[in-house]
């Protein structure tokens, strides 16, 4: 497998990986505003996000209808909506492309439910690997504070309920996202996560990704557009108030 | 049709069953005492009349039967519908989806029904959606990863019938092609009669080299329907008894 640049392409993509509630899509965000004022054209992508897959996946959490299979051919076809139809030509364009969870995320969960990991592997292989993949890293128990206090009702299929490892959601959860941190650990080598104290301050973290997309991403290379007028900070706030679980 | 009158039930033999390659996490493939028919072709081809009849003869001999086929899943089969009425996603995701669908109906019908020890009958499979497939240029190899979650089926019948007939067959029916049927995502030709036999053409051809990896019967699908029928029934029966 290759990365964008790799391959040749003139944009780049970041993907952000980590547990619920490890504060990556805060991350990505505060790293979304920086290039945009910088007037770099940016697009953001978040997992799970393509419209017309949307209402099946939605569909078959609420009637509990997924099994461990349907569950990562539907995400797979959620992934490759996006792939197809946003991100390959949007880095055809030379945008930097930014990924609230990329394949990493499947491979984790997938397995965690009992997928075999080559089949898993094998779906995604028509997807280019990220440019730089940052891991945030966070404490199994902080991850799960965060999600705990901030979302008392878990739901079924979040909280892992269908692998029945508990009758309890939330137990359920300890031990399901337990189970994803050893996944993603165990990739972590194998596709160069950059590892982020994720335990940290939200600004302390911020400056190491910044450092990090300056040292390994020549933005002055990249197209600026200069038309257009940095986005009011506003507009996109309210949407990424606390990060919510999502999957 | 003749109505069978002797009471002479035979209970179907089991033999070794496989999934095609990772199968589905959880199956126990031990399980699994019915059988499953699978009836392949193009539209227009007689599969429906087919299993029609196939389903009529099983359950005279004292068999119960379930029916499966593309685009039937309770998951996602509107959602597909939808997407193909608009011919907005791109040839992966189609691909993923179909397999989605697919997937469901292993694990909601087929498997719940074979373990009951019904015979399922599927109006296609995955060769069906590996040819399309193929014909758009898409790896094999990721094509076979990714069926590798179907079983493998007693029987696959594949009703060959020339695109000639096909298409006189269709404006029996209605006096329109289908688009897809056509093939006319693929750019063979903008009129529709000439991307019709070219596509059907070339699936055909895809077919036949499938045969020898899944190793399917071809039936002659140009006689009449009691001959062809006869041939299936005669081979169901072959299944039944475990051979």
């Amino acid at each position: 497998m290759k990365t964008f640049a790799e391959l040749n392409f003139p944009g780049r993509l970041i993907a952000v990986e980590g547990l619920d509630g490890s504060g990556k899509s805060t991350q990505i965000y505060l790293l979304k505003r920086w290039l945009e004022l910088q007037g770099l054209k940016v697009y953001l992508s978040e997992w799970n996000s393509s419209e017309l897959v949307k209402t099946a996946t939605s569909k078959g959490k609420k009637r509990e209808l997924l099994t461990p299979t349907t569950f990562s051919l539907i995400h797979a076809t959620d992934f490759a909506d996006r792939y197809e139809r946003h991100l390959v030509p949007l880095l055809r364009a030379g945008f930097i492309v930014l990924c609230d969870r990329y394949i990493f995320t499947a491979f984790a969960r997938d397995v965690v439910r009992g997928c075999p990991p080559e089949w898993v592997r094998g779906l995604y292989s028509f997807a280019a690997l990220p440019d730089l993949t940052f891991f945030f890293k966070s404490d199994l128990e902080v991850s799960l504070k965060r999600i705990l206090e901030g979302r008392p009702q878990l739901k079924y299929f979040e909280a892992g309920m269908d692998l029945h490892l508990s009758s309890d959601p939330y137990e359920s959860f300890r031990i399901f996202q337990g189970r994803i941190l050893e996944q993603y650990l165990a990739m972590s080598t194998e596709f160069n996560f950059l590892v982020i104290d994720a335990n940290q301050a939200v600004e302390t973290q911020q400056a190491v990704v910044r450092e990090l997309v300056t040292q390994r991403v020549s933005l002055a290379n990249f197209n600026r557009d200069e038309r257009r007028p940095a986005k009011p900070a506003a507009e996109s706030l309210k949407k990424n108030k606390a990060e919510a679980p999502r999957q | 049709m003749r109505a069978v009158v002797k009471n002479h039930i035979v209970v179907p033999r089991r033999t070794d069953r496989r999934f095609y390659g990772h199968g589905i996490p959880g199956v126990d493939l031990e399980q699994l005492a019915g059988k499953l028919i699978v009836v392949e072709g193009a539209d227009g081809s007689g599969r429906s009349t087919q299993i029609a009849r196939l389903v009529e003869w099983l359950e005279g001999t004292g068999h119960a039967t379930v029916q499966v086929g593309l685009k039937r899943s309770t998951l996602v089969s509107e959602e597909l519908e939808k997407a193909q009425e608009g011919n907005i996603l791109s040839r992966t995701t189609l691909s993923l989806f179909y397999a989605t669908d697919f997937a469901d109906q292993v694990e909601n019908i087929i498997l719940p029904a074979l373990k009951a020890g019904f015979v399922v009958l599927a109006d296609r499979y995955i060769y069906t959606l590996m040819a399309r497939d193929i014909v758009r240029g898409m790896d094999q190899a990721w094509l076979k990863n990714l069926y590798g979650i179907a079983l493998e089926p007693d029987a696959v019948f594949y009703l060959n019938v020339p695109p000639e007939e096909l298409v006189q067959r269709t404006f029996a029916k209605n006096a329109a092609l289908d688009y897809w049927e056509s093939g006319m995502d693929l750019g063979f030709s903008r009129d529709m009669f000439d991307s019709f036999m070219k596509y059907q053409t070339t699936i055909q051809n895809t077919f036949r080299g499938m045969q020898t990896t899944y190793g399917f019967t071809i039936v002659d699908g140009m006689r009449s329907a009691d001959a062809i029928n006869a041939e299936l029934q005669k081979k169901t029966n072959a299944v039944l008894a475990g051979k």
